[in-house]
């Protein structure tokens, strides 16, 4: 064990020849400022000399000073540093001050770290540890209202599909509003690659990555932080660090197993069997009054007695003879999580490692969906010398997905299946024969014989190697690969429709490779007490490779036969794609008396998606921070324990998410006619098609009150996106719909607060509370021609608006005399037309965040964490369809809502009368089913024990902890559908529409960690 | 050790810095750059594929307009959720409807790859290319050109003429709509060009001038001008080695038929690379479709009544849950034809044509050659009144499933009349709205 002094200390190269000279042994012990109690483990330093020894158990240290340096620093996380003289007496009593601030705290930015106190830029670091419980398949799902300003969408209860992260808003139309994400230096893939549809829905890549082997994650926001990623960092990054082992540490082993339930919080309200041909009864002779020439009444009504023949048509049985049949419940299951990780880390004087092997597996709540995925982790550091270093990070992984049609479309759609189908229809034929009804699939057959799944083999790793060339001046190397293998495969069998009449089998193989190298060259030094100067150049390659093979067959003997080689007609076909960058940066930091600092940097960047004349683009970046806390004024001021003040301003660019050939004129050679090839026009060339490019203005304060017992992060920002890549409309009369060109211009604003509050620390409980709070103004502020997106256009993007506006006809009211829906008539035509259509609600919301509560009583801890959305609409597309007042007959459910239309004068509602000569009562895109998509949600509900220190030594364990965790137990909405949240399509142009989607689950786990 | 550190740093950079105009110029694998496309004989063909390639496509005659012209009739009903579809039915169609915006964008993608074979492969110079073949192709592509713009004007009446291909954003937009008569003009002057071209063989899934004749005799029917009508659908009935009725009724599509001798012309799908989507609407789910689109009870029953459905009756089926259903477009993979100009046709333009000339006999005669392939008694009808009663019966079940109905209700002025709506201006399908805003040369059809 340490009982004795460790020396860490490399002394070599410029320290071997200090050993050869005078010097002198100083001790002394560390203690906590507070209660005098030694600290284990702080870290002791020689200024002007590389290493460091660690204090012992009793706070006990030793060390040795050559001659020449004097200053010692102490250090260890959640202390403040203390730098300090010994005294004659060789002996020092150090007492270190409790930072709960963690000014100190060392924060990952683009191509470094830096202490806290001294960021420019706007950064959240987030630890995971507290959040990767929750059942989401990728750890980006997880951060919900963690971060202010990152405003994470999980539209769907699938877990391992793909969010909506947007931080600050968003910037582009057609290009890529995701973050970028950087994993161990490596710029990973975000864009899923899933090919076979689920119904609008697409798998996360990010989901490939175990949150578990994650320490640490920035979220760099502003210009200043995303500098260095210049053209990458337009929409943010993401920076994941992945756990590492310490130098001179015995091999510490973590078991961390859970398991436990998800369950479906309240679903949908639907009418019975009775219920609905009630309603189809009424639909069908208010249709008959309303045109006497569709001779439709009461006598021919269509649920009259079976008996009733007319025109060889029997009738379906009385309403009230009808059977209620629910397929909600044989499709949702309670369905179980579990989790099993082990690590070990650990190192020498020279080599650290990590390993890491993880797997998890999680159904979905509706069958037949899950998700398992199985990680290897690897990571690996040498020291070369006392001036070299290389190491390795390696991850690879296996995700494997059951999947299903969770989202819009008829084939194969789950709830299309479930929850469109009328109630009151068996799910067999009068032979007994199972059967789908209103044109979907028999649910029964359908989860028996679904058989739809992908496997991502998936390897991320990065190489480097690092050399002090000189003193301080630092080269590294860095090669990267994050490279994908995404296999995908469906059989459909005869008895679901997608198969039907003879089988459907198909193959997806997508092979994605991005690769990355790197040099920089950096360099850090003080001058005197008072400069402080740092510098970095360097440069990037990366090129992006992207392959698919595609088969299918179709015609099988029989249900027996599942693979392609079996079907009689088959057909494929391939496609491929590459795009490069080449990059060069550079950024020089400067601060003065530690109060004043300056930050300049500049990108360039070249990518192959560009014209010839606009490949480059250049992007610069400045930031200046002005720590008041150091000003003698303020620092009179006891209740003032931090106070900086800090600007920014630069340019990010954006190319993501656009063809790789989007400026080249194109012929296509996919044009057969008779089986012989053809070809044709593609796409019109643009070769002046250039970067999309963000400023950005930012603003920050930190302030930190009591001893930072109570902290804010506040920040504004001002973002304007010029230059926006767009699929701008063209006339069809040139043959052409769209070309790329940089058409758009979007505007975001907002703020963000981040508070952190230590509300009470006594001796054995401790309550903190923390709250991110943000806001994004997003406008559209040029754009020539309106774009309609979605299903039924039901959202518009136009000048003035905000991205995604719901573009609605605006119901005012049901007239208490006729029942009739009645729309604005925006332009007094007298007549409801598509003119008629305006803007309504957002999908932003106007506030987003999240509160977390952390107590811990002896060996107790609880976290309760809240997150929200206030202001925002979600479009239930589910209630359109569930509210056609009977006239959509056997062919769609209704809702049980429906069951309040108008049905005689002076009834006052808002679901107008059921007819079906007045279709404006179920009207494609009414404001009717636009509803608050405002939410409170119990993201998380944690409870841990850990087992007292001395009963686990006894049996020589370092660490046990015991754990319950729930998540989504509780949802404060008025949105009507089972989660505000849900959307049909992943697509970044068509948020907040929810169809088909099963919600975000409920769940409960249990969990031990074990540290050996 | 320094020097060794400075030549790997220089060695990195210099790595780093290798010629970025290179490795920054990356070339498409699928596609090729439009400056070199029609060059040679093969690629004079294969643009002329990609033609074709158009005119099949989902939108034009792949399933997209064809739907068009049955919804809007009386003999579909919808059973789906879409109530765009539902607005043909209605005569209610709003400028936003999907299958209106994609059916104008497909026809002009005709026309703009119509366009670069017409004015690139007179250039071409190739010794293989024969001045006939070349001519062969040129003409194809005015005969399809002719095509695209018929459909056009007899959907939402006069539009932008364009003729020359498109090679910049700029160019081929911001015209103004011609007037019907003018797109007519421009129909006629492509079927002449294309028949002065194109040689007179036979072929059933390309454009020869036989194919020009059947056309031709389509236009001069919706033109008025009886005489021409009947003399070009002559040519073509007469020409009876190659084309003639095929019965019963349903052996010009079913049991897997295509290219039968009834065909004129028909667009070939191979089912794999080449997709019909048209089955996914009307097969049940039991044979992998939807049946959005199912007969519709009037349908049904003229389909069910022996006096005007005889052996036709084969266009409809049951499914497992006592569901009618059509059974037009049925294959799987889904490589049923879409049939463009049948025999049946040509002879319902002469009989209609004949009858409009007071030629009562001749009309009836050919007329009841319709009903007998049908199995059905021979009509009576003696005056040309009544004679055009019936050919426009006889043609609502002979095209049950094929776009005639509506085009054929509002060329004769009836559509009013049978279909029961008050909006004469409703008889002229809205211009997308989405085109309206995005060309301010474009002036939407009057009630929109």
């Amino acid at each position: 064990m340490r009982t004795t002094l460790i020396y860490i200390l490399f002394l070599l190269a410029n320290g071997m020849v200090y050993a050869q000279q005078e010097h002198r042994d100083i001790s002394g012990t560390v203690a906590d400022a507070n209660n005098n109690k030694p600290l284990p483990g702080v870290s002791i330093s020689i200024q002007g000399i590389t290493g460091e020894i660690i204090a012992d158990e009793s706070g006990k240290f030793n060390i040795r000073v050559p001659k020449g340096h004097r200053v010692l620093t102490f250090s260890l996380v959640g202390y403040q540093s203390r730098d300090l003289v010994p005294g004659t007496d060789g002996f020092l009593s150090v007492s270190l001050q409790r930072s709960n601030r963690q000014l100190d705290e060392v924060v990952v930015v683009g191509y470094g770290t830096q202490k806290r106190k001294d960021l420019v830029g706007a950064v959240t670091k987030i630890n995971p540890a507290d959040t990767r419980h929750i059942p989401a398949g990728s750890f980006d799902a997880q951060l919900q209202g963690k971060a202010p300003g990152v405003q994470i969408t999980t539209n769907t209860g699938v877990p391992g599909e793909a969010v909506n992260v947007r931080l600050r808003g968003a910037t582009s139309i057609n290009a890529d509003n995701t973050p970028l994400y950087v994993v161990d230096g490596v710029f990973i893939n975000s864009s899923s690659l899933q090919t076979i549809s689920t119904g609008g829905k697409s798998t996360s890549p990010i989901a490939d990555i175990n949150p578990n082997d994650i320490a640490t994650i920035e979220i760099l926001k502003d210009a200043e932080a995303t500098a260095l990623y210049g053209s990458r960092g337009a929409n943010g990054v993401v920076l994941v660090t992945t756990k590492r082992g310490s130098y001179n540490q015995k091999p510490k082993i973590t078991f961390d197993i859970s398991g436990g339930s998800a369950w479906a919080p309240p679903l949908w309200e639907l009418t019975t069997g009775p219920e609905h041909a009630t309603l189809v009864n009424e639909w069908w002779i208010n249709t008959g009054v309303d045109n006497p020439s569709l001779n439709r009444n009461y006598a021919n009504r269509p649920f009259r007695p079976k008996s009733e023949v007319i025109n060889g048509v029997a009738g379906r049985g009385l309403p009230e003879e009808q059977q209620t049949y629910d397929r909600l419940s044989e499709v949702f299951r309670t369905a179980t999580l579990q989790r099993y990780d082990i690590s070990v880390a650990g190192g020498n004087q020279g080599t650290r490692y990590y390993i890491g092997g993880g797997y998890d597996k999680q159904e979905s709540i509706l069958k037949p969906i899950s998700f398992d995925r199985a990680s290897l982790k690897i990571n690996l550091d040498q020291k070369i010398g006392s001036r070299a270093q290389v190491g390795v990070s390696n991850t690879v992984t296996r995700s494997y997905r059951n999947q299903g049609r969770a989202g819009d479309g008829p084939a194969g759609g789950l709830l299309q299946a479930a929850l469109h189908t009328p109630t009151y229809l068996s799910p067999y034929n009068d032979e007994g024969v199972p059967v789908g009804r209103a044109g979907f699939d028999n649910v029964s057959l359908l989860i028996d014989h679904y058989d739809v799944n992908s496997r991502s083999l998936r390897y991320i790793g990065n190489l480097y190697a690092e050399l002090e060339i000189l003193p301080k001046l630092v080269l590294r190397s860095s090669w990267g690969l994050d490279y994908n293998n995404y296999d995908e495969s469906e059989y459909w069998n005869n008895l679901l429709i997608a198969g039907s009449p003879s089988g459907l089998a198909t193959s997806s193989i997508t092979q994605n490779s991005n690769w990355v190298n790197e040099q920089t060259l950096s360099y850090r030094r003080s001058f005197g007490s008072k400069h402080a100067f740092g510098a970095i150049v360097g440069n990037t390659l990366q090129q992006s490779v992207y392959d698919r093979t595609y088969l299918e067959g179709r015609g099988f003997a029989n249900n027996s036969f599942t693979q392609i080689a079996s079907a009689s007609a088959v057909s494929g076909t391939q496609s491929w794609s590459k795009n490069s960058l080449a990059s060069f940066f550079g950024k020089v930091d400067y601060s003065f008396n530690d109060r004043y600092l300056v930050n300049f940097s500049l990108r360039a960047d070249g990518s192959s998606k560009f014209g010839d004349n606009h490949k480059w683009g250049y992007f610069p970046s400045a930031g200046i921070a002005w720590r008041i806390i150091e000003e003698p004024l303020v620092q009179r001021i006891n209740a003032i324990s931090d106070l900086k003040l800090r600007a920014s301003y630069g340019i990010t660019g954006n190319q993501n998410g656009i063809g790789d050939f989007a400026a080249q004129g194109l012929w296509s050679g996919a044009v057969s006619y008779e089986g012989a090839a053809g070809i044709s026009p593609q796409q019109l060339a643009n070769q002046d098609l250039k970067w999309e490019r963000t400023s950005q203005f930012n603003i920050g304060l930190d302030l930190g009150l009591f001893n930072d017992r109570l902290s804010f992060e506040f920040n504004f920002y001002n973002k304007y996106t010029r230059d926006g890549l767009l699929q701008l409309a063209l006339p069809s009369t040139t043959g052409f719909d769209t070309y790329w060109s940089n058409a758009a211009e979007i505007s975001n604003k907002g703020f963000e607060l981040g508070i952190r509050s230590v509300n009470i620390v006594a001796k054995e409980f401790r309550w903190t509370t923390g709250i991110s709070l943000a806001q994004n103004i997003n406008k559209i502020e040029k754009l020539a021609t309106p774009l309609q997106y979605g299903s039924r256009n039901l959202i518009l993007q136009q000048e003035g608006s905000p991205l995604y506006s719901y573009w609605l006809y605006k119901q005012l009211y049901v007239d208490p005399e006729t029942g009739k829906a009645v729309y604005e008539d925006v332009n007094k035509d007298n007549a409801i037309t598509a003119a008629d259509r305006q803007v309504i609600g957002s999908v932003w919301p106007k506030l987003f965040g999240g509160i977390s509560n952390d107590f811990s009583f002896r060996n107790f801890d609880l976290g309760i964490f809240f997150s929200f959305q206030y202001g925002n609409d979600t479009y239930n597309h589910n209630r359109f369809f569930g509210e056609g007042g009977g006239a959509r007959d056997a062919a769609r459910v209704i809702f049980a809502n429906n069951l309040k239309r108008w049905q005689q004068p002076g009834d006052k509602t808002d679901v107008p009368r059921s007819d079906g000569v007045n279709v404006n009562n179920y009207l494609d895109g009414g404001s009717r089913w636009l509803e608050d998509g405002s939410f409170l949600r119990l993201r998380s509900l944690s409870l841990g024990y850990t087992i007292p220190k001395k009963i686990v030594s006894r049996i020589r364990f370092e660490n046990i902890r015991l754990y319950c965790l729930a998540s989504n137990l509780f949802l404060l909405t008025s949105y009507s559908g089972p989660d505000p949240e849900s959307s049909a399509n992943s697509s970044q142009n068509q948020p907040g529409i929810d169809l088909g989607t099963p919600p975000q689950p409920r769940s409960v786990q249990f969990g031990i960690n074990v540290t050996l | 050790m320094k020097k060794l550190v400075n030549s790997i740093s220089f060695f990195l950079f210099a790595a780093a810095l290798f010629s970025c105009n290179k490795f920054l110029d990356v070339q498409p694998k699928n596609s090729v750059s439009d400056e070199v496309t029609i060059f040679n004989k093969a690629s004079s063909e294969q643009a002329l594929r990609g033609v074709y390639n158009a005119l099949a496509s989902s939108n034009y005659y792949g399933t997209g307009f064809q739907s068009i012209g049955y919804l809007s009739g009386d003999n579909v009903q919808w059973t789906g959720s879409q109530s765009q579809v539902q607005e043909f039915i209605n005569h209610d169609v709003s400028a936003e409807n999907s299958t209106i915006a994609g059916a104008w964008s497909a026809i002009y993608q005709v026309i703009n790859r119509a366009n670069n074979v017409i004015a690139k492969v007179p250039s071409v110079v190739d010794p293989q290319l024969t001045d006939a073949f070349r001519n062969q192709l040129i003409g194809e592509a005015y005969f399809i050109r002719a095509l695209a713009y018929f459909d056009l004007v007899r959907t939402w009446g006069g539009v932008p003429l364009i003729t020359s291909p498109t090679t910049s954003p700029k160019e081929n937009s911001g015209i103004a709509r011609s007037t019907a008569d003018a797109t007519y003009s421009q129909v006629i002057s492509d079927l002449e060009n294309a028949d002065a071209l194109l040689p007179e063989t036979t072929n059933r899934y390309r454009a020869t001038r036989k194919t020009v004749y059947a056309l031709k005799a389509r236009y001069y029917l919706y033109r008025g001008q009886w005489a021409e009508a009947e003399q070009f659908a002559s040519l073509v009935i007469n020409d009876s080695a190659s084309y003639r009725l095929v019965g019963p009724y349903n052996s010009f599509f079913a049991a897997d038929a295509r290219g039968t001798v009834e065909s004129v012309f028909e667009i070939f799908y191979n089912g794999t690379t080449e997709v019909n989507g048209h089955r996914n609407q009307w097969q049940p789910q039991t044979n992998g479709g939807t049946r959005q689109w199912a007969p519709s009870p009037a349908l049904l029953a003229l389909l069910s009544d022996p006096v005007t459905a005889g052996n036709r009756t084969s266009l409809v089926g049951k499914d497992n849950q006592g569901r009618w259903y059509g059974n037009l477009y049925y294959r799987n993979p889904a490589s049923d034809p879409s049939w463009v100009i049948r025999v049946a046709e040509l002879y319902l333009i002469r009989a209609e044509a004949r009858a409009q000339l007071q030629n009562t006999a001749g009309a009836l005669e050919d007329l009841n050659r319709i009903r007998y392939r049908s199995g059905l008694l021979p009509a009576s009808e003696n005056t040309s009144d009544l004679l055009l009663l019936a050919i426009e019966q006889e043609r609502r079940l002979e095209f049950a499933f094929e776009p005639h109905r509506w085009f054929d209700l509002v060329r004769t002025n009836r559509a009013i009349t049978v279909l029961g709506f008050t909006d004469v201006n409703k008889l002229l399908l809205p211009i997308p709205s989405q085109q309206i805003l995005v060309d301010k040369a474009l002036v939407q059809n009057p009630g929109y």
